[in-house]
């Protein structure tokens, strides 16, 4: 008899296409091979190079036929042949996994979408959603923010973006170019380039840490609630499953009870350092 | 069929008494009945877990001089032994365990489970506990190996009449006396030359009625339950578990953490010998027909990648792993699942290479935080 790891066994993803984003990451679309459970907006998989290691990725796109998007920027030596692979190669997949974006609860709201650098990919979802779905929810209100012009992820999408009815889409970066005549500095001065109202609105916010903690904070004096706000955490989550401990924020593992936590839930541990 | 079931009731709770002869008979019918008995052992002056083949085997006689970040092995007539770097978790949720491999085509080969009907003998009431928390831990979606070794593993547990420097069990009550989970457990009484025995389970029912034993009269009971008491003021920490955990929890933005980790070398040897410590990585180990091993492997959280991400390291600073590691055993732990991650085994004080003392910094924490 066999073990049964069939939790940390993953199936076959045929990768499709690779496309070239901004430098160091590209996004893969996959098609997996047998049972797979449609991803809501905000989980991830575990991506699994053979031979080589596995490593949490959060789904960036799904498609009507099934396949799924993964946006990766190459951090490490697993990511790096991630995103080396060719149309045809084949990765491992297992998911999707955790609590995505609350996407029951943002029915008739108005929604804020605060996103720094790559944090934009988890997100993608929940805009795909707002612009299929468009009469459910209220206004739109879309904040993105990059390191530099080269580093806005989605580019070729931003005018399809603009186009959703009743949103609006604002985009900064922390060094511009000679060619960049838009918007300069981090992502929560936006807050204030227009009229934001907690009134009716749920916020969701992904980014580096440092950048989450600046928008949170902009967010209470706005006059969010604690439970208006919900983040996107990022943890060294390596089984997925709640099993290997790694992904641990104070007494929560990451990987099954977020990545996507009520702000009010992790607020405790939150703003402790090295938590 | 014997009635069983109605004899539980009678006997649970009993202790039955015979002379040192009927622990030995007991071993020797479980390898009788097949089983794997695995107990303490002593190799290169140190006592493990291993299997045993024979009673005398026990490392009876010997005892260990424990200490923070010091262990040594000496003959005794008195002092019996405590546990040493091993733990039930050696074998119920081995260090290294290749779970899958995949061939270059992508094939999916799982190994065979392999895992003998095992009677752990002679084991400590601390470990006992740790297994109850592991239990709890992996509840029933969890290591597919490890719950299926438990089902296959009974337990002979050895009460503590002698617990040792670095024991803690009387303060987190897990010991020195085995409270549930134990097939049979046992005392010995070496100075009377008498085993008191007590039933566990309808398994150590059936064990035990195959030995010559009688009633513990009234003066063994007693001075059974005296000797007890005076093992559980031998194994406390200076401080009461009561509001322990919650006070810990107002630690978190302390200085204090950096002190009392000071001497930390981020080892993870406190990690490894932890009964309860169940954190795990899996790593690749391609093979030269281009397959690929996933092997899972013991992991510890004061290991410095242990919180790392892309392009950043969580927890870069040692105090900050430090603090998570006992945040987690004294409060974290009781969220997740519903109990404390400590026993009071001692283990990761005396193998700590920096003689880090667990229940100082336990104490000098919370002293800080009531400070407040």
């Amino acid at each position: 008899m066999s073990f049964g790891y069939h939790k940390l066994i993953p199936a076959k993803g045929i990768v499709e296409e690779v496309i070239d984003e901004v430098p160091d990451v590209r996004t893969l679309i996959i098609r997996v091979e047998g049972e797979y459970k449609v991803p809501e907006p905000g989980q991830f998989n575990e991506v699994y190079v053979h031979g080589v290691g596995e490593a949490p990725i959060s789904i960036s796109d799904v498609y009507d036929d099934g396949r799924i998007a993964h946006t990766i920027r190459a951090a490490g030596s697993v990511t790096q042949r991630m995103i080396d692979v060719s149309p045809g190669e084949v990765l491992g997949i297992r998911g999707p996994y955790g609590k995505g974006w609350p996407i029951d609860r943002l029915q008739g709201k108005n929604i804020l979408i605060v996103a720094g650098g790559i944090g934009l990919a988890p997100l993608r979802p929940v805009i795909r959603e707002i612009e299929k779905n468009r009469a459910k929810y209220g206004k739109l209100t879309l904040l993105y923010g990059a390191r530099n012009p080269r580093f806005l992820l989605y580019k070729y999408e931003f005018s399809r973006y603009e186009s959703i009815p009743h949103t609006e889409f604002l985009v900064t970066v922390d060094k511009p170019d000679a060619a960049w005549d838009g918007c300069v500095g981090v992502v929560t001065i936006l807050l204030h380039r227009t009229e934001i109202s907690p009134e009716n609105t749920v916020a969701l916010v992904c980014g580096p840490e440092i950048m989450m903690r600046f928008t949170v904070k902009e967010l209470n004096k706005l006059g969010f609630r604690d439970n208006q706000i919900f983040l996107s955490l990022e943890r060294r989550m390596r089984c997925g499953v709640g099993l290997c401990g790694h992904c641990q924020m104070g007494p929560y593992f990451v990987c099954k009870h977020g990545p996507v936590f009520p702000y009010w839930l992790i607020k405790k541990y939150f703003w402790v350092d090295e938590i | 069929m014997r009635p069983i079931l109605g004899l539980i009731s009678m006997v649970t709770g009993t202790l039955y008494y015979g002379d040192i002869g009927e622990l030995r008979k007991l071993f020797d019918l479980l390898r009788l009945k097949g089983y794997r008995v695995v107990g303490p052992k002593l190799r290169n002056n140190v006592i493990r877990l291993e299997e045993l083949m024979s009673f005398d085997e026990m490392p009876y006689g010997y005892t260990d001089s424990q200490s923070p970040g010091r262990y040594r092995l000496v003959k005794s007539d008195g002092e019996s032994f405590r546990v040493g770097p091993d733990s039930l978790k050696k074998y119920l949720y081995p260090p290294e365990l290749v779970i899958f491999s995949v061939t270059k085509d992508w094939k999916i080969r799982e190994p065979e489970f392999y895992y003998p009907k095992t009677a752990f003998f002679g084991i400590k009431p601390c470990d006992m506990a740790s297994v109850l928390i592991m239990d709890r831990v992996q509840g029933a979606g969890g290591d597919p190996y490890y719950l299926r070794a438990r089902e296959n593993s009974i337990f002979i547990v050895e009460n503590c009449l002698t617990p040792g420097e670095t024991c803690f069990c009387g303060t987190m009550g897990t010991g020195p006396e085995v409270k549930e989970g134990f097939d049979i457990s046992y005392t010995l009484i070496h100075e009377d030359n008498l085993v008191l025995f007590r039933c566990g389970s309808d398994t150590g029912l059936e064990l035990l009625t195959s030995l010559d034993l009688e009633p513990a009269p009234s003066e063994i009971e007693i001075k059974y339950r005296r000797m007890m008491r005076e093992a559980k003021e031998r194994a406390q920490a200076p401080f009461t578990i009561d509001d322990v955990p919650d006070l810990l929890e107002h630690s978190l933005n302390d200085e204090i953490w950096k002190k009392v980790s000071e001497k930390c070398l981020g080892c993870a040897n406190c990690n490894m010998v932890c009964p309860t410590c169940f954190c795990f990585d899996v790593i690749d180990e391609p093979e030269l027909d281009g397959s690929s091993k996933r092997v899972r492997i013991w992991d510890g959280c004061h290991s410095y990648i242990y919180a790392e991400i892309a392009g950043a390291n969580l927890r870069k600073d040692l105090w900050a792993r430090y603090r998570h590691w006992v945040l987690h055993k004294f409060n974290y732990w009781q969220t997740q699942f519903g109990t404390l991650g400590c026993v009071g085994c001692g283990r990761c004080i005396t193998w700590c290479p920096a003689g880090i003392d667990l229940r100082q910094v336990v104490y000098d924490v919370v002293k800080e935080v009531q400070k407040r």
